[in-house]
Order: C-alpha cells, then sequence, then structure tokens
C-alpha cells in the first residue's frame, strides 16, 4: 500500500513510469506461482533473483518479432498492409513497435533494421533517406524512453546501413542500441571501421562476433543487453543466480560445488520451469496474442535464460588474496564454477523449450542498480582488469565459451582511437578470433556510455542525480550503477 | 642481439592498423626536436640487449590482434642484420599462426636502403622522415653534414613500392615544410607512383634544449600546409 502510494505521489516518476511501476504493483498482488520452501530461502536470501519479473508472468520476458515477416505479409490485427515505400515502412514499424509487449513494456528488439529498410531506398538521394531516419529515430529514442531496445546492423554492407551509421552518430540518442553483427568473411573492413568511429564518438554500435553467435540458432537477433535469442522468438524468462551471495554461505568449495550450488541451481531451474508453464498454458499469450496468431512469433522458438553474475566475487571468495582476472587460482576456481553451472544446465529438461533442445540457457546477466559489489556476469571487476587489452579478451573468450545467450565486454577506449578506427577493428577481430563473442566501447571522453548493457548519458545522469525528472527510465538505473560499480574507473585503453 | 629501448605491444601510431612496436637504442642525428633524446646514444641504462628470440616471445601472444610489427628507434637502420632477421622470424610466425603480419621500418632515411636487398625483401614498407629538404636547413636541423641519402631513399623506395608513409615534422621557421612538399611532389611526378604523406606537428613534450620551449604550430598554420600539399596533388593527413 505504501509503495503504490509512493508511486503515485513521486514527483522523480514521469507519468508513463508511473503506469507501469502500478502495473507491476497489480501483478504482484498475485500468488500463482508454486514456489517450494527451500526456494523462496534463496530467493528470499538474495540467491535466486527474479529480476521483477512479476509474480504472475503474462507474456514472456523478451520478444524477438520476424519483422521481416510482418513486412511482407502485413499485420491485420493492426489493420496494416505490406508498406509500399519508406514512408510506409518507417509508419508501419512504429506501429507495430508500439505494440510489441516486454518485461519493460517497451520493444527490445526493432530488427535488422539495414534489411528492412534496404529495399526500400533505391532511388532516394542519401540526404533524403537521412533525413527520414533522423525523424524516426528521434520517435524511437523520445517515445521507447528506455534505452534497452535494441537494432541490429550487418553482417553485410548495405547502403541502408550506412546511413543509419551516419544518423546515429550526428543524434548522440541512448535509443535505439545498435549492434554491429560482424564476420569477416562478410563484412568489409571499412563498414566495420566506420561502425567503429561511430561507436568512439557515440557508444554505439556495439560488435557482435557473428561467427561464433550465430552457431546458438538459425535466425538470431540482439536485444535488450545484449540477449542473444532467435528472431521469431525470444525468451520466457530471465532468471539470475547471484553467486557471490551464494559463495558467502561457505568457505569451504568443495562444499559450494557439490551442495549448495547444485541445490540452488535445481531450486531455480524449476522455478524457471514453472515460469514458463505458467506463461504457456496460463497466461493466453500464445493464444491470443497477434503477434502469435499471425506466425510473428512461434511458440516453439523461445527459449530460457539461466543468468548468473558476480563469478568474479564467487571465485574470489574461494581463492582468497587472489584475482579473478589477472591471478591463475582465481581463474580457476572460476572455471570450475562456471563447468559445474554448465553441466547442470546441459541435463536439466525444462518444459516448451524446442529450439534448444529442452534446455536452459545460460547468461551472463549484467546485473541490477541495487547490486554493490557484484560484478556483471563473467566480467573482471573495474579496478582488477589485466595491464594488456590482449590478455583482457582472452580471458574473456576463456569463459565467454560457455554462454550462449548473451556475454559481452565494455572497454573505454582513449580518444586517438578516432584516428585509428582501422586499428581498433584489429582488435576487434583478434578479440574474435580468439573466441570473444561481443564487445562494446565507447571513448573516454563521450557524454553517452555503456553502464552494463545499456547506454546513458553522464549529462542526465547529472540531471537525475540533482532530483530532476528525466526522460529515460534507464537513466534511473545508470545513475546509481555509475556510481555504485565504480564504472567512472573502467581501465581505458589507449590506442 | 640489438639494443632495444622498449618494446609496445599496442600501437596506433606507428603505420597501418594495430602494431606491436619496436623501439631499438641508438640514433646517428641529433634532431633539435628530438622528443626521445634519451634514445639517441647507442647505450643507456634503460636499453636492454635482446634477441630476435626474446622479441619473438614477447609477440607472440599478441598475434591474433595485429596488423604487423614495426621497427623506429632511435634509428633502427643502425642493427640492420638484426632487423633482417627479425622481419623473417615474423613473417615465420605469421604464417605458422596463420596470421600474416606486415613488417615495417620507420625510420631517418639516413642509411641507403638500397644496400640492403636482403632487408627490404622481408620489410613491407617504410615509413621516411624528411626532416628538411634544404641541405643547410637539414644540416642545422639535425647535426648531420648532408641529406643526400635521405633524397635517394626517398626516390628509390617509391622506385620500388615500399614507400608507406612520407612523414615531416612540422615546425615553422626551422623546417622548410613548403620545400619539402614541392620537392616529394616532384619525386611523386618523376616516378609515378604516390605515397601517403603524414603531417606531424611539432610537440614540445620530452624535448630537450633550444626548441624546448618552443611553441607548436597552430591549426591554422597545419592547414596552411594540408592546403598546400593538397594544391600539390598530394594526400596528407595531419597528426
Ligand atoms: S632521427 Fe629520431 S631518434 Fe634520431 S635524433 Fe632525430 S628524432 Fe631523435
Amino acid at each position: 500500500m505504501s509503495d503504490i502510494y509512493s508511486i503515485v505521489t513521486s514527483q522523480k516518476l514521469s507519468y508513463e513510469q508511473k503506469v507501469v511501476a502500478l502495473a507491476h504493483a497489480a501483478e504482484d498482488t498475485l500468488s500463482v506461482l508454486n514456489i517450494p520452501e527451500r526456494t523462496r530461502y534463496y530467493m528470499e536470501s538474495g540467491v535466486i533473483c527474479n529480476l521483477n519479473e512479476g509474480n504472475a508472468p503474462y507474456r514472456p520476458r523478451y520478444i524477438m518479432p520476424d519483422y521481416e515477416k510482418a513486412v511482407r505479409q502485413g499485420v491485420k490485427f493492426l489493420e496494416l498492409d505490406p508498406p509500399q515505400d519508406l514512408d510506409e515502412l518507417l509508419t508501419f514499424l512504429q506501429v507495430l513497435y508500439r505494440h510489441v509487449p516486454s518485461i519493460t513494456t517497451y520493444p527490445v528488439f526493432l530488427g535488422d533494421l539495414d534489411r528492412l529498410i534496404e529495399p526500400f531506398i533505391d532511388g532516394l538521394s542519401d540526404e533524403v533517406v537521412k533525413r527520414k531516419l533522423r525523424n524516426f529515430f528521434i520517435y524511437l529514442d523520445r517515445t521507447i524512453t528506455d534505452s534497452f531496445c535494441h537494432a541490429n546492423l550487418g553482417p553485410e554492407a548495405t547502403r541502408a546501413g550506412r546511413l543509419i551509421l551516419d544518423v546515429d552518430r550526428e543524434l548522440e540518442q541512448a535509443v535505439p542500441n545498435l549492434t554491429l553483427k560482424y564476420d569477416p568473411a562478410f563484412t568489409p573492413d571499412d563498414y566495420a571501421e566506420q561502425a567503429i568511429y561511430t561507436s568512439l564518438c557515440v557508444a554505439n554500435p556495439a560488435i557482435c562476433n557473428d561467427v561464433l553467435n550465430r552457431k546458438t540458432y538459425d535466425r538470431y537477433g540482439i536485444s535488450s543487453c545484449y540477449n542473444i535469442l532467435p528472431i521469431a522468438g525470444g525468451s520466457y524468462t530471465l532468471t539470475r543466480l547471484v553467486l557471490p551471495r551464494l559463495a558467502a554461505m561457505t568457505d569451504d568449495k568443495q562444499e559450494f560445488l557439490t551442495k549448495l550450488l547444485p541445490e540452488a541451481m535445481q531450486c531455480m531451474a524449476d522455478y524457471m520451469s514453472e515460469r514458463i508453464r505458467f506463461i504457456v498454458e496460463k497466461s493466453g499469450f500464445f493464444e491470443s496474442h497477434f503477434l502469435a496468431t499471425e506466425g510473428l512469433v512461434e511458440r516453439d522458438r523461445f527459449v530460457a535464460m539461466f543468468g548468473l553474475v558476480g563469478l568474479a566475487e564467487a571465485a574470489n571468495h574461494f581463492a582468497p588474496g587472489k584475482k579473478y582476472g589477472t591471478d591463475p587460482e582465481a581463474d580457476d576456481v572460476a572455471e570450475q564454477i562456471m563447468q559445474a553451472i554448465s553441466d547442470f544446465v546441459a541435463h536439466y529438461t525444462c518444459p516448451y523449450c524446442e529450439i534448444a533442445d529442452h534446455r536452459l540457457l545460460l547468461h551472463a546477466q549484467v546485473g541490477i542498480d541495487t547490486d554493490h559489489g557484484i560484478t556483471s556476469g563473467i566480467r573482471i571487476p573495474v579496478g582488477d582488469e589485466p595491464q594488456s587489452i590482449y590478455d583482457h579478451l582472452r580471458h574473456s573468450a576463456r569463459f565467454h565459451r560457455f554462454i550462449p545467450t548473451g556475454c559481452s565486454d565494455i572497454l573505454p577506449f582513449d580518444i586517438t582511437g578516432k584516428q585509428n578506427p582501422a586499428a581498433v577493428l584489429d582488435i576487434v577481430k583478434g578479440a574474435f578470433e580468439v573466441g570473444q563473442k561481443y564487445v562494446a566501447f565507447y571513448a573516454s571522453d563521450s557524454d553517452l556510455v555503456r553502464i552494463t548493457g545499456y547506454l546513458v548519458k553522464r549529462s542526465e545522469i547529472e540531471k537525475w542525480n540533482s532530483g530532476q525528472a528525466v526522460l529515460q527510465n534507464t537513466t534511473q538505473l545508470g545513475a546509481p550503477t555509475y556510481a555504485s560499480a565504480h564504472l567512472a574507473n573502467r581501465k581505458v585503453r589507449g590506442v | 642481439m640489438a639494443i632495444v629501448r622498449k618494446l609496445i605491444s599496442q600501437s596506433t601510431v606507428d603505420g597501418p592498423g594495430n602494431r606491436f612496436a619496436v623501439f631499438l637504442q641508438g640514433c646517428n642525428i641529433r634532431c633539435a626536436y628530438c622528443h626521445n633524446p634519451e634514445t639517441q646514444a647507442m647505450h643507456d641504462d634503460e636499453a636492454h640487449e635482446m634477441s630476435v628470440v626474446d622479441v619473438i616471445r614477447e609477440l607472440e601472444h599478441c598475434v591474433p590482434f595485429l596488423r604487423g610489427v614495426t621497427v623506429s628507434g632511435g634509428e633502427c637502420m643502425l642493427q640492420p642484420e638484426w632487423l633482417t632477421e627479425l622481419f623473417l622470424a615474423v613473417k615465420r610466425l605469421g604464417q605458422i599462426r596463420n596470421h600474416p603480419l606486415t613488417c615495417l621500418v620507420d625510420s631517418n632515411g639516413t642509411i641507403p636502403f638500397s644496400h640492403y636487398p636482403e632487408l627490404m625483401q622481408v620489410c613491407d614498407g617504410v615509413m621516411l622522415d624528411v626532416k628538411a629538404w634544404d641541405e643547410a636547413v637539414y644540416s642545422r636541423l639535425t647535426g648531420a653534414p648532408s641529406n643526400q641519402v635521405v633524397r635517394e631513399n626517398l626516390g628509390w623506395l617509391l622506385g620500388c613500392d615500399k614507400l608507406t608513409e612520407v612523414r615531416i615534422v612540422c615546425l615553422s621557421g626551422r623546417v622548410d615544410v613548403e620545400t619539402i612538399l614541392e620537392n616529394i611532389a616532384e619525386t611523386f611526378d618523376s616516378i609515378g607512383r604516390k605515397a601517403p604523406v603524414r603531417l606531424i606537428r611539432f610537440r614540445p613534450q620530452g624535448v630537450v634544449g633550444e626548441l624546448s620551449n618552443h611553441p607548436m604550430p597552430s591549426d591554422e598554420q597545419m592547414n596552411n600546409y594540408a592546403r598546400f600539399a593538397h594544391e600539390l596533388g598530394l594526400g596528407v593527413t595531419i597528426r
């Protein structure tokens, strides 16, 4: 009650933010999931965290509509015919995005924008296309006020892709997040360099290792905080295991690996299965939502993301005095933990996850604003990064290989990188060659910074910190995280 | 063995792409604007003898991230046999790893490259400093009597397509930038081939002696040089 009252009377929340918060509060008055005693214990102690997904899920957490199919066949429910020109396409997408549900109520995936737009720009000059794209992007930034929203580019270079990068650089917005799928066999160097240059100006796009990531599913997209998910599907849920809180329950590594960890994983996996079952069997989403009934998502293309966070602190806990990232002892403990988790999910059968062979898929969860002293997923804590960027990236690769549905590094680069994007591309190529899966960067002087995956403007953080309302929800999440995770101290990589 | 000042595993200012840079100790001239005068003497407490194998050991784990290796100085052409051996080893390493590496030299051009055919076979290109064109200007700047060899190197390297870049450190009053540019353009025309030209702004950091407080050329000055070069048909970048 007092919670709801404080939502209603808040002066820091915008009107839309209040509506969303109130809906969450309403959902949480229900108790429809069967949660055993032991699971409750782990949830109450913060070991298992459902990331505020709500007590009665009525839609999958992340939805990746097949926008190409929608553009081809139109959307009956929305009374939209297939678009015939660029204006119609952009309007079509704006309307459709507005109706894609998600955990945040905003679409987390906007599609392969370059591929969607490319067929509609023949015969239009660059200037004309850019003007239209600019308006489109401004609309997205001001209405999807949450930078978990993500559009994809590549791997092929397209004129549309280049124009999107130009517009992105000119506008300096937090939305949409962009990722370039990169495959040296298909992505020309000059295009990748343009993307990197853009990234060093406006912290966008990130670069995804297409060669490794496309092994996970036939067609994938990147959504939200670099979730790698099937297109025409998505993820029912993302629940996470907060490893440092579990590690804190014992000093005995063996007990951790053979007792606590298996028990907590079993509880979490069962809980996730329960959520999946509720969405599929009870919520009515797949029977009634137009995305499902018109074939823009398919039930059997949904997966469930088994998140983990704070591998670094857990490893350090069992290797006292050593540091994950630079000490082999701590890294080896981390590898044992990852192996145990990986073995568990390889054997656990969950319902309704056909595309993943009925397995839960691991995800390096990036953290939330209330995490303190817990490092994102499998990242190296800020301040403990190896001296050499190559060692850093090799370290990432060693742990990225366990994670199919998203893991990444964020590297701030010295501003001189802007003068030599080719050099940064060489580093990206090397990273991907050794098995790193996804990398994002920003220049050390950039207003836009990546918090844990999403983008926030430093200037907006200052506004929020001084008590003013801000447009982007993610600023509210980013402001405390930027401070508590000491992100300003990330090791800046000179080039 | 060579006397090595330092190794840098990640450099973006020593040629195209990301490069492993080797700085050799010792130089045969004394530029007034030298910003690492400590590399000039042939020996220094902070430099160590290193074999090719020692360098390769440091290089090995960087290979996937690199476009190649650049050797600089000091003046690296004072140790040409070692340089040849190093480049051979780098090429071999690139081959074994299935990741071709380019080998570049950054030189003041006072040693004739034509005398080292074996080196030039494994060297992909040279970044050549043209410090002055007029001999008197050159002598005053570097303490060396003549720049005849530098001029010859310019033509010779271009002729065999090994001129990766020409570099001019711009410092008005002490460097005849326009004259250098005119003569570079003339050399390019006579040989019928071009190479990129980089105009480097003089910076007083690290400089000792008479130029240690000398101001940097203004943006306007640098842009004027660039415009002048452009009018001569040269492709220039400013750093
Ligand atoms: S050639 Fe280079 S190292 Fe030698 S004195 Fe001149 S600037 Fe210094």
